[in-house]
C-alpha cells in the first residue's frame, strides 16, 4: 500500500496522480489521504520535485469531469478519479464514451451531483444588504452540498462585479470588494444577516405570481427541495399559499358564476 | 397607491403568461462595467407551489387595457383592480431584485393604454433605461404588440434578449369569438417581420461584432388551451407552422385557468392540467424527436390521449415497428422508443460502438424499463413475439401496465 497525501483540490490530486502514474502504481495499491484545507498550499512531500512530473494525454472531457468530481464531498473521489485515469492512459482512451462502465458511471454520477449543486447555488443564494464603513455590502448565507464555493465564485464576480459582496458558507466564504476575490474559512450561520428591507416586496411578488388554480407541489419540490427552504425567504410563505389556494379559487369561480356576462359560445369546432 | 400594492396587482395580472425562460441569449458579464450577466443557460431562482419557475420579474407595466379579450383578466370589461407602474419604478424594482439574486432579469408586458404605439413606447423606455442608463446586462423579455409601429418593435428588439407576441388562440375563428381586437394574420405578419430582423441582425453580427443585436434569444409565443373547443391537432398544427415559418424558439401552452371576474363566455371548469402537459410532450416530439405533426393524433381522434404520453400512444398504434434492436437500430428509430430520451439515445449510440448494450446498462442509464421493455431488444432481452393475427392480444402485451410483460 502506498499512501498519497494531497491537499483536497483538483490540482493537489493532479500532481500526485501524475507522479503515481509515472511510477506505474496501480489503482489498487494506492490510498489517497486528504490533508490541509482545500486551496491552501502545503509542503511538498520530501521526494517531490526530485524528478520531473511526467505528463499524460487524456481526453479534454476528462479534465472538465475531474474538475467537478474534485469538488464532491465523497472522500473516495480521488481513488475513483485515479482508477479512471489509469484506465484512460492504459489502453482505454475511449473509456468516457461508455457511460455505463462502472467506473465511468460512478464519476458521471458525482459530476452530475456537483453540477446540480453549482446550479442551485447560483439560483438560491439570496443577498441581504449590510452597511459596513459607510459602504453597502451584499451578504448571503448558503449551505452547499459539495466543496463548490471556489469554483462558483467567478460566476458571482461576473454578474455582480460592481457590488461588494460576501457569500458565507459552513466550509468556505468568498468575498468580492469590486476588485479582488478572496476566500476565508467557513463560518456559522449566525455570522450572516437575517433580514433585508427588500424581502417584503420579493414575498409580495412571489405570492402574486403564484396561480392558486393549479397546484403542483411535487413539481416545485423536485426543483426546489425542502433542504433549501430554510435559507430562502420566500419559502416561509408556501404553507399559507397552499392553505388559502382552494378558498381563492372558489371565490374566483363564485364571482364569475354570478356575474352577468355575454352569452356562452356555441360549442362548435371551427 | 404604494409600490407594494402596485406590485401585487401587476404581478397577479402577469401570471397567465407561462414563459419565464431566461435562456438562449448571448453571453455577457459586467467585468467591464454595468451590472449583470447571462451565460446562455437560464436559471430558475425559485419555484412557486404551482410548479412554475421564477426566473424573471414578470410584471405588467399597467393592467389598464382598451382591449376586451374575454379570456384575459385585464380586459376592459373586467372590474379587476387597476394599477400602473412608472417606467422608473419598474427599472428600480428590477435592479433591486437583481442585486439580491432573486431574478435573472425582467419580463415586461402591458395592457394597451391609449394606443399600441404609446404603450410600446413605454415598454421600450423601461428596457432602454435599464440598458443605457444602468448598464444592465441581465435578461430582458419584452412582450410586443403586433399593431405597434415597425420602429418601436425595432427598438424593443434592440434592448431585449427575447421578444414575444402571443397568438393566444389557434385559429382566427377562436380569436374572433374571444379576442375581437386581435387578428391572426396581423400577428403572423408581425412575427414574420421580427424573424427577418433577427436573421438580418445575426448575419450582420457575423460580419462585424459591433453590429447591433436584435433579440438574440429569439421570439416565442403562447396559446391558451381549453378556452375554446379547438382540438389538440389544431393547436399543434398552428404550433408546428409557427416553428417552421417564423422559427420561434418556443411555443408555450397555457391551460386556461379560471380567472377572477371571468367572462361568462368562458368555461367555468379548467381543462385538466395533464392536457397542457401532453401538449408540451408533443411539442418536444416535434422539435427534438423527428415527429411530424400528423403523426401525433389521428383523423378520428384529434386530441392527445390524456392517459398515455404521445410517444407511447404512437408506438401502440404502430406495433409493426417494434421491437427495435437497441444495438442495431438507427438513431431515428431509437428516438421512437417509449421511455428513451434524446440524451440516452445519444449515450447508447456511443456505448454500442464499444460493447453490446444489455438490460443492466439501461437500468444504469435510468431508462424506465417497465415502459420500454415491450418495445426493445437488447443483447439479453427479446420480447415475446406476438402473432400478427391477434392485434387485440398484441395491444394488451404492449400495455406497460400489464404485469405479464
Amino acid at each position: 500500500m502506498r499512501c498519497l497525501r494531497i491537499t483536497p483540490s483538483f490540482e493537489g490530486w493532479q500532481q500526485e496522480a501524475r507522479q503515481a502514474l509515472g511510477r506505474g502504481w496501480t489503482p489498487d495499491e494506492v490510498v489517497w489521504e486528504e490533508s490541509g484545507e482545500p486551496g491552501l498550499p502545503i509542503f511538498s512531500p520530501p521526494d517531490a520535485g526530485s524528478e520531473a512530473l511526467p505528463t499524460f494525454r487524456v481526453p479534454r472531457a476528462f479534465l472538465a469531469l475531474a474538475g467537478n468530481v474534485a469538488c464532491h464531498r465523497n472522500p473516495q473521489r480521488w481513488a475513483h478519479l485515479y482508477r479512471a485515469l489509469w484506465r484512460l492512459t492504459r489502453g482505454e482512451p475511449h473509456l468516457l464514451n461508455i457511460a455505463v462502465d462502472r467506473d465511468v458511471h460512478q464519476l458521471l454520477t458525482m459530476d452530475k451531483s456537483v453540477r446540480r449543486d453549482l446550479h442551485k447555488m447560483r439560483a438560491f443564494v439570496r443577498f441581504r444588504t449590510v452597511e459596513r464603513d459607510g459602504e453597502t455590502w451584499y451578504v448571503a448565507w448558503f449551505e452547499p452540498e459539495h466543496h463548490i464555493v471556489e469554483k462558483n465564485a467567478p460566476f458571482f464576480v461576473n454578474r455582480f462585479a460592481a457590488m461588494r459582496w460576501s457569500i458565507l458558507t459552513p466550509d468556505r466564504c468568498a468575498h468580492w470588494d469590486q476588485e479582488t476575490l478572496t476566500f476565508t474559512e467557513g463560518v456559522p450561520r449566525s455570522a450572516a444577516p437575517t433580514e433585508d428591507s427588500l424581502e417584503t416586496l420579493w414575498l409580495t411578488y412571489y405570492r402574486n405570481i403564484f396561480n392558486p388554480a393549479r397546484i403542483k407541489v411535487a413539481a416545485m419540490t423536485g426543483e426546489m427541495p425542502k433542504k433549501y427552504w430554510k435559507n430562502l425567504p420566500e419559502a416561509a410563505a408556501i404553507p399559507a399559499m397552499l392553505n388559502e389556494a382552494p378558498q381563492r379559487v372558489a371565490e374566483m369561480l363564485q364571482k364569475s358564476a354570478t356575474k352577468v356576462s355575454p352569452p356562452p359560445i356555441p360549442p362548435t369546432e371551427p | 397607491m404604494n409600490l407594494e400594492t402596485k406590485l401585487s396587482i401587476l404581478a397577479e395580472a402577469a401570471k397567465y403568461d407561462a414563459s419565464c425562460a431566461s435562456s438562449g441569449t448571448t453571453k455577457r458579464d459586467s467585468r467591464s462595467g454595468g451590472i449583470g450577466s447571462t451565460t446562455g443557460a437560464g436559471i430558475c431562482h425559485s419555484y412557486t407551489p404551482d410548479g412554475r419557475c421564477v426566473s424573471l420579474l414578470k410584471i405588467l407595466l399597467t393592467n389598464f387595457c382598451v382591449y376586451d379579450c374575454l379570456y384575459c383578466i385585464n380586459r376592459s370589461s373586467s372590474d379587476v383592480r387597476r394599477a400602473r407602474f412608472t417606467p422608473d419604478e419598474v427599472v428600480n424594482l428590477t435592479l433591486d431584485f437583481y442585486r439580491r439574486n432573486y431574478i435573472e432579469g425582467l419580463f415586461l408586458s402591458s395592457g394597451i393604454i391609449r394606443n399600441p404605439d404609446y404603450t410600446m413606447e413605454q415598454v421600450a423606455k423601461v428596457a432602454r433605461t435599464l440598458r443605457q442608463d444602468h448598464g444592465f446586462r441581465g435578461y430582458i423579455h419584452l412582450k410586443t404588440i403586433p399593431e405597434a409601429s415597425a420602429e418601436l418593435i425595432a427598438e424593443a428588439g434592440r434592448w431585449a434578449d427575447r421578444i414575444s407576441i402571443n397568438v393566444e388562440l389557434p385559429t382566427q375563428a377562436d380569436l374572433q369569438k374571444l379576442a375581437p381586437e386581435k387578428n391572426l394574420s396581423r400577428i403572423r405578419l408581425a412575427m414574420g417581420s421580427i424573424r427577418e430582423r433577427i436573421d438580418q441582425a445575426k448575419a450582420e453580427r457575423q460580419e462585424s461584432r459591433k453590429a447591433p443585436v436584435f433579440a438574440p434569444g429569439g421570439q416565442s409565443t403562447q396559446m391558451i388551451v381549453g378556452a375554446t373547443t379547438a382540438s389538440d391537432r389544431t393547436i399543434l398544427d398552428q404550433a408546428s407552422s409557427l416553428y417552421q415559418t417564423h422559427r420561434l424558439r418556443r411555443v408555450y401552452y397555457s391551460a386556461f385557468s379560471p380567472i377572477p371576474d371571468a367572462s361568462r363566455s368562458l368555461p367555468l371548469v379548467a381543462p385538466p392540467l395533464v392536457r397542457e402537459h401532453r401538449l408540451y410532450q408533443a411539442d418536444w416530439l416535434l422539435r427534438f424527436y423527428g415527429f411530424q405533426v400528423e403523426e401525433l393524433t389521428t383523423e378520428t381522434d384529434t386530441n392527445l390521449d390524456l392517459e398515455r404520453d404521445p410517444k407511447l400512444s404512437w408506438a401502440l398504434r404502430h406495433p409493426q415497428i417494434f421491437p427495435v434492436d437497441i444495438n442495431r437500430g438507427p438513431r431515428e428509430l431509437l428516438l421512437r422508443i417509449p421511455g428513451l430520451g434524446v440524451r440516452n439515445v445519444d449515450r447508447i449510440l456511443q456505448i454500442r460502438r464499444w460493447q453490446k448494450v444489455r438490460l443492466a446498462d439501461l437500468t444504469r442509464l435510468r431508462v424506465p424499463l417497465k415502459k420500454a421493455l415491450p418495445f426493445i431488444e437488447t443483447a439479453d432481452h427479446f420480447p415475446k413475439v406476438v402473432g400478427e393475427s391477434r392485434p387485440d392480444r398484441q395491444l394488451e402485451l404492449f400495455n406497460p401496465e400489464n404485469p405479464r410483460v
